[in-house]
Parts: structure tokens; sequence; C-alpha cells
């Protein structure tokens, strides 16, 4: 008899926010009546100019703001009725700071740390927690402490203890500040692993050449509204209005721009393989 | 803007506008006086008929009572508790069963109240008010040096920079599944992970402040110019002469009163 070896589980969580709106205690109105529907695996980017609202929009996510009207469901959860602990086992947040996230003495206990507060047996959470080290690569560090770490170190261990949670849906603040161009290509390469695997990234970045060439679909906020919300060519070739986003397009769809082209290419290889052809 | 300015809270009131000595020279005042001077309720009368209506006329009455209100309320309610019942000796004002209130313990409770409550209320009354960089350039002006200043001005700050990234730990600790709600031993062990990230941060936030102000010649020994000047009406120096001279004859007052009863 044959034994199939048992698919990993995660089942698929889709995202509803519903026409929420949202305004900080100091007044500032952050969020002004956004409807976003996020479907399970999909890879999306927020993008805008700081004070957008972006960083606030995914703090919704995982019940850190609740929505002063509206509502925001993740899967069957409403976050009104969830603790952020709770939501914890279905969204991962990885902070823009890590400084912010990571308290432990080694690296291995810093990692330990989201599986013990989801009480999880020690093997499953070891193994977890060894997987997600190898994926950043920081598996030969596991006694170190985090603060000897360089910043880019910190940033990938602060990713690998989220993603030790093995939650459907992980949301990435800023991935890439403070990385050189190799930890930016691991770093899309750790978000494109995850993506296979079948789990929901949602990113906020800057780098609007990492958002080209990482996210199928990307959403541009500014002043607390979302502006544009497509697919992410259909949204980076709208030059002008993301123009006045304050948001620059990449500089492969502006130099495709300046040389006439119909065509707007997301990645290097697109732009050779248009210019060849 | 809590971040940068302390406890400030920004008002359109004509004593915002005030100079940041004027004012301090106010709250020196309430506090020398509430603390010198003799009986139980001279400093309720000095925040019924001194302080309060400044916080009205600042626009903030609401803000100073419930902030004030939260630091004092649970100290005077033990002071109560504790003076009253545990007065050796007295005169028993209400006994219920073997506990007795001492009216001499309720007497010392109302005194040290009140001094409570004046000088955290002023303190807070000028916190509230003045903006701590207004404040620092006000003193590098008479002459303080910048040192001093750079201490009075970071200690007033430091609070809810403390809060604002004790948050932001928490936050991210629950992020990562940590419930704080619940037990108050859930709660206790919550607070711990907050500790090592929150003392490690701002140990480098002092260091990199202080490189940031090094390399901008905080230490340069010669004379320093402003960019900015503090505007002042002419009868506030006159106020602020006044207001030290208040204070020296409260002190005096307050001698010979204790001297003469």
């Amino acid at each position: 008899m044959i034994v199939e070896k048992a698919p990993a589980k995660l089942l698929p969580i889709e995202i509803e926010v519903d026409s929420i709106s949202f305004t900080y205690p100091s007044g500032i109105q952050a969020l002004e009546d956004i409807t976003i529907h996020v479907s399970s695996g999909e890879r999306v980017a927020l993008i805008g100019q700081n004070g957008a609202g972006k960083t606030t929009l995914v703090k919704h996510l995982n019940g850190l703001l609740k929505p002063v009207s509206g509502s925001v469901k993740v899967g069957s959860w409403d976050t009104h009725d969830h603790s952020v602990a709770q939501m914890a086992t279905r969204v991962g947040y990885v902070f823009q700071n890590p400084d912010d996230q990571l308290f432990q003495r080694t690296v291995w206990d810093e990692m330990m740390f989201g599986p013990r507060n989801l009480r999880w047996s020690a093997e499953r959470a070891a193994s977890s927690v060894q997987a997600s080290l190898e994926m950043v690569g920081l598996e030969h560090i596991k006694e170190m402490h985090p603060y000897d770490l360089t910043f880019s170190s910190r940033k990938l261990l602060a990713l690998a203890s989220v993603l030790a949670m093995d939650t459907q849906v992980v949301i990435i603040d800023e991935p890439t500040t403070g990385q050189d161009y190799r930890g930016v290509q691991q770093i899309g390469s750790i978000l494109s692993e995850l993506n296979k695997q079948g789990k929901t990234i949602i990113g906020v970045t800057h780098d609007i050449d990492f958002c080209a060439e990482q996210f199928e679909r990307s959403i541009l906020m500014a002043g607390g509204r979302v502006v544009l919300d497509g697919s992410t060519r259909q949204v980076l070739s709208q030059i002008s209005v993301i123009d006045q986003a304050y948001v620059e397009a990449p500089q492969l769809m502006r130099l495709a721009e300046k040389l006439g082209w119909d065509f707007m290419p997301l990645t290097v290889e697109e732009f050779i393989h248009h210019l060849d052809g | 803007m809590a971040e940068v300015f302390g406890l400030y809270k920004q008002r359109a009131s004509f004593i915002h506008g005030l100079h940041p000595l004027t004012k301090l020279a106010v709250s020196g005042f309430f506090l020398l006086a509430g603390l010198s001077l003799p009986g139980m309720w001279s400093t309720y009368l000095l925040v019924i008929f001194g302080l309060l209506p400044l916080a009205f006329l600042s626009r903030l009455l609401l803000e100073l009572v419930s902030r004030t209100g939260r630091i004092v309320l649970p100290f005077m309610i033990s002071v109560f508790l504790i003076q009253g019942i545990l007065w050796s000796g007295g005169t028993p004002l209400i006994e219920v069963g073997p506990i007795s209130f001492k009216q001499e313990g309720v007497q010392f409770a109302i005194a040290s109240s009140g001094r409570i409550l004046i000088v955290v209320g002023s303190f807070l009354w000028f916190a509230l008010t003045t903006r701590p960089d207004q404040l620092m350039l006000a003193l590098a002006e008479r002459g303080l040096p910048s040192s001093l200043s750079y201490l009075i001005v970071s200690s007033i700050q430091i609070v809810p920079r403390f809060q604002a990234r004790a948050n932001t730990i928490l936050d991210a600790q629950r992020s990562r599944g940590l419930e704080i709600a619940g037990s108050i031993f859930q709660r206790a062990r919550a607070v711990l992970p907050l500790v090592a990230p929150l003392i490690l941060s701002s140990l480098i936030d002092v260091e990199e402040r202080a490189l940031a102000i090094e390399v901008r010649g905080f230490n340069y020994p010669g004379p320093k110019t402003s960019y900015r000047e503090i505007a002042q009406a002419a009868w506030e120096p006159m106020l602020q002469r006044f207001l030290l001279l208040a204070m020296a004859g409260t002190l005096i007052l307050s001698i010979v009163l204790r001297l003469v009863s």
C-alpha cells in the first residue's frame, strides 16, 4: 500500500478589507475608505510615498490596528474579534526595523520565540526554525547574539523568525532597506520560494525596482487612499499617475518610455529580450 | 509629534506664546509656595486659584486634570488609607470594626496629597505648554551651559520617547503570537521580552544622539549664536523678576509663620 506523504497543510486564506477608515488618536486620518481583496497565494506590493498609509494599512491585517469603520477579515476571522496573538497564527508580520523585534540572547532562541508562543511541540518548532534559518542562510550562526550581527543579517533574522511561524500570509515591511544588491536578490528569491509554497506575500516597499521584479500585483496609495490597484505592469506603466503620488517609475520603464517603446519591461531580462527582438 | 516635543500640546492660547522662562518662573513659584507654606489647605488654594485658572487659559484644563489625576490619585488613595489607619494614637474619626481612621492621620494625608498635587500639577502644566526646544534655547540665551540645558530637555523628552518605543516593541512581540491580555501572570510574562530591546535601543539612541550633536559642535568652547530667537513681551522680564521676588517672599513668610506658631 502506498502511503502518500501529507502535503504541507496550508489552508487557503482570503483577505477581505471592506471599506475601512482609520484615524490616529492625534486626529490624523491615515486611511480613507479602503477596499481590497487579496486572494490566497498572491504577491502584492503596497507602494506610495511616506505617510501614504501603507504601514497603517498592513497593521490592520494582523489586528495591530482596528479600523474605525469598515471591517478586515482574514479567512473567516474578523480582526475585531481576535487578539493580535491569535491573528499571528494566520498572518506573520515582519517589522521594518529589526531592532524593534529582536531581543533574545541567541539567534536560536530568537527564532523559537514565535513557535513557542503558538504552543507547538518541541520537534515541530525546532524543525520549522531550522528550515527557516536555512532559507535565509543563517543556519551557521545559531549561537550568536542577534545584536552582534550586521544590520542586513538582523533584518534577515527578523524575517526568518516570522517565517518559522509558518503562517499562510506573510507581511513584510520595507524588506530591502539597508541591503546591498546581493541582499536584495536574496530577499527576492526567498519571497519567490515562499510564494511557490502557496503563501500570500504582502510587501510594503519604497524600492520600486524591487517591486517591479518581485510582485505580480501592485497597489499604489496616496493620502490614505488607494489610487491604483492592478497588475504591477499596469500600475507602474501609468507613469504620470504614479508621478503625482510622488513615486518614481522603475528605471527600466523610464528608459523604455524615453526610447519611445509601447512595451513596459519589468525586469532586465524582459528589457534585453525586447531590445533583441 | 509626541516623540519630538515631550508632553507638549499645541493650543491657540496666549499662555503658549509666553516666554519659556516666564512659565518656568510661574511653575517654580507654585512649586516653592506649595512645598513651603504651612497649613493643610494652602496647596489646594494654590491649585484652585492659581493652577486651574492657568490651565483653563492654556486650553488644557481637562488634559491637565486627567494627566495629574492618573499620577496623583493612586498615591492619594494609598496615603489616606495608610496614614488614616496606621497613625499611632490620635483621635478616631470613623470606626469600622477593629479598624479606625485617625483624625491626625487624615490631616497628614490631606497635607501631603496637596503637596504632591501641586508639584505634579505645576510640572505637568509647564511641560504641556512649553516646547522643550524653546526652553533649551531660552536657557542657553541666559548663559546656562549647553550640557546642562541638554540634560534638562532630554529628561523631559525621554518619557514619551520611551513609551512610543515600548509600544512598537510590544506590537512586534504580539505579532509573533505573544498574548498580552489575560491573567496578571500572563501580562507580567509579556513585559519581560520588552525590557531588553527597550534598554538596548535606548542606549544606542543616546550614543547616536551624542554623536549627532557633537559633530555639530556641541562642545565647541567659543561663543555660539542662535538661528532662532524667542519673542517675549516687554512686561515678561518684569513678571519673571517679580515671581523670583515672590518666591523669596514666600520662603521668608513661611519661615516666619512656622516660627510664630
